[in-house]
């Protein structure tokens, strides 16, 4: 059987380039098609079943006027203050959160109040256009 | 000539040997294959937010971008508002992909609050991709 191959053909061995040229561009097409994304962010999440019952006990609510000022029932505020007051209330109970946005205000800031809300131990936090 | 007969001596058959070259390639090739996700990027670049508590977003994700002139884009076009449900429907193939939204920090929070509005008729999870935190 041996003999009949070397026989028949000088080289015994598979000719494996048409599958190195394959497997080649294969390669090419994958790297060429696979994009890195390495996203980091903040997932805010809320319970829309919830709504009922929040309506009794009121959410910690924060409002973003166009001005670019952080309020807080009221008054203005720092954001490093965010952090401490979603604290205080997470003692009595869950906190949940409404981060309420005017037209104009910025995306940025909008962020960092969810980021430091949730630095704070919020559980639901909720963003939500202001209608005027 | 006579090179090629000295070559000859040395060892038997004068190809080089591929069979090493075609175990990295095929390594290199399945790692490829495994790490692709398939991905539509909007096609812009934003400026991210900074926040502390971000934490790495699931790859496999419907991306949309705001940019800093309140243009939403996905997968380099601008896209309205109410068209976003049926985007997020189309791109998750009912397979529940979550969406990740890449902010310019300049753009309006509003329209933000709009498009998580949105998007979260059709996906439980919508992200808001932040800045890397410096270790």
């Amino acid at each position: 059987m041996r003999r009949r191959l070397t026989q028949e053909s000088e080289n015994t061995e598979i000719n494996v380039s048409p599958l190195i040229d394959l497997v080649f561009i294969l390669l090419i097409f994958f790297i060429v098609a696979t994009s890195f994304v390495n996203e980091v962010g903040i997932t805010p999440k809320h319970k829309d079943t919830a709504s009922s019952s929040s309506n009794l006990e009121e959410p910690l609510a924060f409002d973003l006027p166009a001005s670019g000022q952080l309020l807080q029932d009221g008054m203005v505020i720092g954001l490093e203050q965010i952090a401490p007051l979603v604290r205080s209330r997470s003692a009595e109970k869950k906190p949940s959160i409404l981060v309420r946005v005017s037209p104009g205000a910025r995306a940025g800031l909008a962020t960092q109040v969810m980021d430091q809300a949730m630095l704070g131990g919020a559980q639901a936090v909720k963003l939500s256009p202001l209608v005027q | 000539m006579r090179k090629k007969s000295r070559l000859l001596e040395n060892n038997e058959s004068d190809a080089i040997n591929v069979s090493p070259l075609i175990d990295v390639v095929f390594i290199l090739l399945i790692f490829f294959i495994v790490s692709a996700t398939f991905v539509t990027l909007p096609g812009i670049e934003v400026t991210r937010p900074q926040a502390v508590t971000g934490k790495t977003l699931e790859k496999n994700a419907v991306i949309f971008a705001l940019s800093g002139e309140n243009e939403i884009k996905y997968a380099g076009s601008t896209v309205q508002l109410e068209e976003i449900p049926t985007l997020v429907e189309q791109a998750s193939k009912d397979s529940g992909k979550p969406v990740v939204i890449q902010v310019d920090q300049w753009a309006d929070a509003s329209i933000l609050a709009k498009i998580v509005a949105q998007a979260r008729k059709k996906s439980s999870e919508v992200s808001i991709a932040t800045r890397k935190p410096r270790a």
